[in-house]
């Protein structure tokens, strides 16, 4: 394991491995987050995550000489990656129209037929790194290289909640209205974040998702069943 | 001890008024900021003259005030930034516990020192709690800054069973006026060279007009050649160096994670400092450890 370990101060510890979107990386980081909760869980008070990176805030002291003995229990301890459980999710996409209403630009830009960027956005399985920029917002690797597309120079006022997007080399979907940069392919009928439920969430660090390309009709029918509550995430 | 919801009638709203407490943690993971009131350590004042538990919920308050109407008795206190307050059009005093009887009317007109004021109400406000924390905050709480003709839930107590703390020693405002920001060095901080080192730390900085509650920009510009990282965890107090070469300090709204360099970390109770900050002030940075 390739780690190194950068105390900020006493109570912030960030643990770093080499600069890289990785699913190897993300298993690594996901050992190390176990261990450390396990056995450390009074003197951690939180675990934020990066692509390479977790940052531990701490509930008590630290100091080098200590920070030093842990890396060497890490090391030594040759820690077993059982290839953590991860679910596929399957997240319903109404594509272009006016749900997506980027995805003819996107068309042009990359000079392929919306159906091919349908296509190739649906296809893959993306790997769920961490959540951050927004309550819910999932960090997703796996984008097809074809669809990198620069962000958008002078970011939308308003993006509604639900978009899925393209932005750089990442795809993601807005869990809420916000200002955004990326591009909006479309939208997903059903509400991935709920902050009255525990957790608030359905995916969790390291599960998979999958697009699944949904016509206006099937929308309009899942946007109801979601309203109601009638609405159960399908995963494998 | 008889206790009555009560309401406060807001006639005007204010620029930026919003319930805020100590913050909302534990749920980073989901992607969710802290939150909480700007200013802890003024916080901590008004809940200790009122005899409050510490994550009593306040009343913030930024730029120019709200109008206020109390349904029925309470106690209320100013601390944090200076405002002037008309109770029923006298003015009242910064850090004293005010008696509140019914249809009392309360005015915070301006703030004269610093840039967030704290209004603590005794026993805290009642409003919404979501995920153990009643800060407001976006997609989060029903309500993100007070609105004209709202109204704030609070439970009203008529006779007193304590006296209120006596404070000889009047609150006072100055602490915020330091100007030196203690520092740690962010995870990124090694990769600046050493010059620029020196011009950062030796440097007095101008806060920028562009100031909320998720971030402060600095003015100064600090030309560099860092990359940008791959997206890791930021906290309130995350100096960020933008490619342009700005300086932003992530504040309590701040989202968890960030692309810029970070280059340095704020000390916590710098940090309550610094959010004080109004325009032009300045700010240099001392570098512990």
């Amino acid at each position: 394991m390739d780690i190194r370990f950068n105390l900020i101060n006493s109570k912030l510890l960030e643990i770093s491995w080499p600069k890289d979107i990785s699913p190897l990386i993300l298993e690594e980081m996901m050992a190390v987050k176990g261990y450390l909760e396990k056995e450390y869980a009074d003197g951690i008070k939180e675990i934020r995550m990066g692509y390479h990176c977790l940052s531990l805030k701490l509930q008590l002291d630290i100091n080098e000489k200590e920070v030093s003995e842990l890396l060497e229990e890490i090391e030594s301890k040759g820690l077993k990656i059982d290839t953590p459980s991860s679910k596929l999710w399957t997240i319903p996409v109404c594509y272009g129209g006016e749900f997506g209403i980027d995805l003819l630009k996107l068309s042009k830009f990359h000079g392929l037929e919306p159906e091919e960027i349908i296509q190739l956005h649906s296809d893959p399985e993306y790997l769920l790194y961490f959540y951050g920029f927004l309550p819910g917002f999932m960090y997703l690797g796996g984008l097809n290289e074809r669809l990198t597309t620069p962000r958008k120079s002078s970011p939308d006022r308003s993006v509604p909640a639900g978009s899925v997007a393209i932005g750089g080399k990442q795809t993601g979907i807005y869990p809420c209205e916000s200002p955004g940069g990326w591009h909006v392919v479309g939208v997903c009928p059903i509400p991935l974040f709920d902050i009255h439920q525990d957790p608030p969430v359905m995916a969790k660090v390291n599960d998979r998702v999958k697009f699944r390309s949904i016509e206006k009709e099937e929308y309009l029918e899942l946007k109801e069943k979601s309203k109601t509550g009638k609405y159960q995430w399908q995963h494998d | 001890m008889i206790k009555l919801p009560s309401y406060i009638h807001f006639v005007q709203p204010g620029l930026m008024s919003s319930v805020q407490d100590l913050g909302r943690f534990g749920l980073a993971q989901y992607g969710i900021p802290y939150s909480g009131a700007m200013d802890r350590y003024a916080v901590a004042q008004v809940n200790f003259i009122l005899r409050n538990p510490k994550d009593a919920a306040v009343l913030e308050i930024s730029g120019t005030g709200p109008e206020m109407v109390f349904e029925s008795e309470t106690r209320i206190v100013f601390a944090g930034a200076e405002p002037e307050v008309l109770l029923n059009g006298k003015p009242i005093n910064y850090g004293q516990v005010i008696d509140i009887k019914p249809e009392d009317h309360v005015l915070v007109k301006r703030i004269k020192k610093g840039q967030w004021a704290y209004m603590g109400i005794q026993g805290g406000f009642e409003s919404e709690l979501v995920a153990g924390s009643r800060s407001w905050y976006p997609g989060i709480t029903p309500r993100t800054r007070v609105r004209k003709g709202d109204t704030l839930c609070y439970l009203s107590e008529a006779e007193r069973y304590y006296p209120p703390v006596e404070t000889k020693a009047k609150i006072r405002s100055d602490w915020f006026r330091l100007s030196k920001i203690n520092v740690y060095p962010g995870p990124e901080w090694h990769l600046l060279p050493h010059l620029l080192h020196n011009r950062i730390l030796n440097k007095a900085f101008k806060v920028s007009d562009m100031i909320d509650r998720m971030a402060y920009q600095l003015e100064e510009n600090i030309s560099h050649e860092l990359e940008p990282i791959l997206t890791s965890p930021v906290y309130p107090g995350t100096v960020q160096l933008t490619p342009s070469g700005k300086l932003i300090i992530l504040m309590r709204d701040a989202q968890v994670t960030g692309g810029y360099p970070r280059i340095l970390q704020v000390e916590n109770a710098s940090l309550n400092v610094l959010t004080q900050k109004t325009p032009k002030e300045k700010i240099t940075f001392t570098l512990k450890k």
